[in-house]
């Protein structure tokens, strides 16, 4: 590791400055950090009393000599960067210098540390209230202990803002659950009053990491995305649209494997649900994104929470996109019998994204290293056959995927009506025989407000006096459709507000016409239909979901009927 | 009931009969056949409910009686005997044997009262038609009838009786049929709403030389030939008044040839991608020019020679509706007219050398440049 100096304030003050210590979260953030930087497979975090009476970071990183050790707690003291140049690109957490002489200033602090290749040469170092007590000799293995005791001793006011200790205790573990996302080959434990709280060995991929992290619940429910456009390219696990809800969603986001926060990204992320996921839920998402360090600027967060992007709408567009083609392979469809980790990663795995693409040194590796097809939804193969008139089941490369027959159509139809309504091309059959609909006031007048979409998908609407109105054109999307019934349907569904949530009006009304207008479920389908439209289906940009959030395509992995027939 | 017949004569009353038994049912003896003996051969008769067919065939009547039998399974067996006399007998209504040969079959039965009677219609001033004449007619009409539940009376065909020719109308409001035979037999005009289900049987069960009496009850419809019968319900009119709806003034003409016409839109239909299957045609001069543009999916042109000298017209049509239409054409040539691209277009056959005349119609798509 490069020696410590101190910054010139020429390059000092082109630093993001601020308060870098707020509560015991972010002493745990600053020093897990630079055990990572400090090159740690191992970091053990301790806290005492939510991190109140004692913070203890752990590493088995590089470590530092003597000299280093006491300049490490001087302002603007940093091994990491020289010159103001450096700070393009840079690929460590830290860059200031800044954040061992913050905490060191409010706190009861100690340095144990001992440099690797030379472990005779152990230090330890004492400051309090950022006056350096002592300076000794200290016996320990290579890397370096932080103890932080007595936080805010000298800061009454910032001691009283601090929350009960369950709290301050939750907020660590999320510091470290952050930076354990981020660095799979890095082994965390977190421990509270002697109790383990966080326990993550060293992970194969980000799924692994969620579960142990999360759980193998929550990890089940998330499927890859594997994306790149130009020079950014985006990899991570977003929830499945059907396990979404309106509460309990976690939403995390990396850069060249910074975590940073941005709200307007997330809602990116979930612009790219649209369509797929019930009006009101919060899917999960963990994205990490990899890009060249000119394209992006760490240096604007006292606390590094946040970062600038030159090209901001280009991410949040090509973010948006990467979710979306995530939702579209046949592994994004429901899984009976859980174990999806092999079915959803072999069937969907990109070979785009690998941590050094955008030069960065900050290890980033979401995924396995190896290739896999990519990322198209193919058909199922035949046969085909249908099953309480309701559901087609057929064979599929890694199971049998069962189709629900009506939330199929609906999102065939659904994305042909968003396409209809935005060139207003639908094909209109003319009537010989003009239909006459008599519908209620309420009904009237949304037929009223809707007539331009009407006419779009297809319905040329007259008013014929009185309550009724007279269609002379309809769509003609399937065989099987009723013009004057679906009319009706969609007239009263119109005026009562249904798919009120959906996002916009054209939403709302496509989602509308094509409930409606879906062959239903109790609807005896001929084989050639039942092939008809699992081929549209799978023509469709997001083939396994419907407009409502709920699943088109329920998967049976081979594996899971194996598994119960006791095969192999 | 105790009765000997031959395999074949059994065999043929039940192909007869078997057809409108329906294949699911939430009324158990609706799948069952009923066989009844009377003195002059047995009575089997099969229904759905909105469709009744009933056949006599000779037989050997030793005592009479009534059971009701498993259709399937006794087509089952009946296709399966050797060419002998096949002996039926029932102990009581719901166990009864069959043998052939030295082949033994136990049945279980449903007792007959459970079975639906027939509507009662009587067929003492009959109507009748030539069962060629109402072959032709259904063959040419029937497949244009709607299948929407939402207008009820378009599902049915329109079939007309007057003093001298018969006529069949069908629509589902996007294309229409219609074809009149002269027909003989001075007989008093009548108006029918025939489900195209009880036409299929009428054409299926009676041969093209028979005569066939057809007779009204209340709300059914009774057609009869030798020992043979059916019964349907009817659909309740008024049926739309069609003549309006045929255009008079279609200035614009052209003939075709049927073959290249059908293989020409299957051909460029390729493109098409939905259900709608939007081809524009446009018709100048001589030629006749096809186009389908899909988004996303491509675009097709092609061309034909046609007879043609109006002003030039293009018109967009739904290209199923069109091949599904040259299927029923007679003729090697079709004559089409138009008028203008949103109204009706029809077509009929040319050079047509027979009595009757056909007409179909078809409404154009809305055309989008
Ligand atoms: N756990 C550690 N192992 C080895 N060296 C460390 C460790 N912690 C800190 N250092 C050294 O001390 C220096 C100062 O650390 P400090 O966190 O104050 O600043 P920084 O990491 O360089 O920048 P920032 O303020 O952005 O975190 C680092 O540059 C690094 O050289
Ligand atoms: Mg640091």
């Amino acid at each position: 590791m490069a020696r410590i100096r101190i910054l010139p304030d020429a390059v000092a003050d082109q630093i993001a400055a601020g308060e870098v210590v707020e509560r015991p979260a972010s002493v745990v953030k600053e020093l897990v950090e630079n055990a990572l930087d400090a090159g740690a497979s191992d970091v053990l975090v301790e806290l005492g009393g939510g991190g109140r009476t004692r913070i203890r970071v752990t590493d088995d990183g590089a470590g530092m000599d003597r000299e280093d050790a006491v300049l490490a707690v001087d302002r603007h003291a940093t091994s990491k960067i020289r010159q103001a140049a450096d700070l393009i690109g840079v690929a460590t957490y830290g860059f200031r210098g800044e954040a061992l002489p913050a905490i060191a200033s409010i706190s009861h602090f100690t340095v144990e540390t001992t440099p690797r290749g030379t472990p005779e040469d152990g230090t330890r170092l004492a400051v309090k209230g950022g006056r350096l007590e002592d300076v000794g000799s200290a016996s320990r293995q290579p890397g370096t202990t932080v103890t932080v005791e007595r936080l805010f001793f000298n800061t009454p006011a910032r001691r009283k803002f601090l929350r009960a200790a369950r709290t301050e205790t939750r907020a660590a573990v999320e510091a470290v659950t952050v930076l354990a996302l981020a660095r799979l080959d890095v082994a965390f434990r977190l421990e509270s009053d002697g109790r383990v709280l966080l326990d993550a060995p060293q992970a194969a991929d980000i799924r692994e990491r969620v579960r142990q992290l999360f759980g193998a619940e929550v990890a089940d429910q998330l499927i890859e995305v594997h994306w790149r456009a130009g020079p950014l390219s985006v990899a991570g696990l977003v929830q499945r649209p059907a396990d979404a809800s309106p509460t309990g969603r976690r939403a995390y986001l990396f850069v060249n494997g910074r975590p940073f926060r941005d709200p307007f990204l997330i809602r990116a992320a979930e612009a790219g649900f649209r369509g797929a996921i019930a009006p009101g839920a919060r899917p999960t998402v963990l994205l990490a994104l990899a890009l060249p360090g000119d394209q992006v600027d760490v240096n604007v967060h006292p606390a590094k929470l946040e970062v600038r992007f030159r090209d901001r709408f280009f991410v949040e567009r090509t973010v948006e996109a990467a979710v979306r083609s995530a939702l579209r392979p046949l592994a994004a469809a429901a899984v009976i019998g859980g174990g999806l980790g092999e079915l959803g990663g072999q069937a969907a795995r990109g070979a785009d994204v690998s941590p050094g693409t955008a030069g960065t040194a900050v290890p980033l590796s979401f995924f396995a290293p190896e290739a896999g097809s990519p990322l198209v939804a193919t058909a199922p193969r035949r046969p085909l056959l249908q099953v309480f008139d309701t559901f087609v089941l057929a064979e599929t490369p890694d199971g049998v995927a069962i189709i629900d027959q009506h939330s199929a159509h609906e999102r065939v139809l659904y994305e042909r009506a968003m396409a209809e309504l935005q060139r207003g091309d639908a094909p209109a059959q003319r009537l010989l025989l003009p239909l006459t609909v008599r519908l209620a006031p309420d009904e009237l007048d949304a037929v009223d407000a809707h007539r331009t979409e009407l006419a779009r998908v297809g319905y040329a609407v007259e008013p014929f006096g009185g309550d009724a109105v007279i269609l002379h054109t309809v769509p003609n999307p399937h065989p099987r459709f009723d013009a004057g019934r679906c009319f009706q349907e969609l007239a009263s569904d119109l005026a009562r507000g249904r798919f009120g949530e959906a996002h916009t009006r054209l939403e709302r009304f496509a989602a509308t016409f094509a409930c409606r207008a879906a062959v239903k479920a109790g609807d005896r389908l001929e084989p050639a239909e039942l092939q008809e439209l699992l081929e549209r289906l799978f023509a469709c940009n997001l083939p396994p979901h419907d407009v409502h959030g709920r699943p088109t395509i329920v998967q049976l992995p081979r594996a899971e009927i194996e598994r119960r027939f006791r095969r192999g | 009931m105790k009765f000997t017949i031959t395999r074949e004569k059994l065999q043929e009353g039940l192909v007869a009969v078997a057809a409108s038994v329906p294949t699911k049912t939430t009324l158990p003896v609706l799948s069952n056949i009923l066989v009844e003996a009377v003195p002059d051969g047995i009575r089997l008769s099969g229904t759905d409910l909105d469709i009744a067919v009933s056949t006599l065939v000779p037989a050997e009547v030793d005592a009479e009686g009534a059971v009701t039998l498993p259709a399937k399974k006794l087509v089952e067996i009946v296709r399966e005997l050797p060419s002998a006399a096949v002996r039926l007998t029932a102990a009581s209504e719901q166990r009864v044997s069959l043998e052939c040969g030295r082949s033994r079959f136990k049945l279980l039965g449903i007792p007959r009262d459970e079975f639906p009677s027939f509507p009662p219609v009587r067929f003492e001033n009959a109507w009748t038609a030539a069962s060629g004449d109402l072959q032709k007619l259904i063959g040419h009409v029937a497949f244009a009838a709607s299948t929407e539940e939402s207008r009820p009376i378009l599902n049915g065909v329109l079939w007309e009786l007057r003093k001298d020719q018969m006529r069949m109308v069908a629509t589902n409001g996007h294309r229409l049929a219609r074809m009149d035979v002269p027909a003989s037999g001075g007989r008093q005009a009548a108006d029918f709403i025939v489900p195209p289900k009880a036409l299929e049987q009428i054409r299926r069960l009676f041969g093209a030389a028979d005569e066939i009496q057809i007779a009204k009850s209340e709300n059914h419809l009774g057609f009869r030939s030798g020992q043979t019968y059916v019964y349907t319900r009817l659909i309740e009119g008024p049926y739309p008044n069609y003549e309006q709806v045929i255009p008079r003034d279609n200035d614009r003409v052209a003939v075709v040839d049927k073959q290249a016409l059908a293989a020409t839109l299957r051909r460029v239909g390729v493109v098409a991608s939905d259900q709608t299957h939007r081809v524009r045609l446009a018709f100048s001069g001589g030629t006749l020019k096809f186009t389908v543009s899909t988004p996303d999916l491509g675009e097709a042109n092609d061309e034909m020679a046609a007879s043609y000298d109006g002003e030039p017209l293009e018109i967009g049509f739904n290209a199923n509706y069109l091949l599904e239409i040259l299927k029923f054409m007679p003729t090697d040539d079709v004559r089409i007219t138009m008028k203008a691209p949103e109204r009706a277009a029809t077509l009929e056959p040319s050079g047509w050398d027979d009595p009757a005349s056909y007409l179909c119609l078809v409404m154009p798509l809305r055309l989008v440049d």
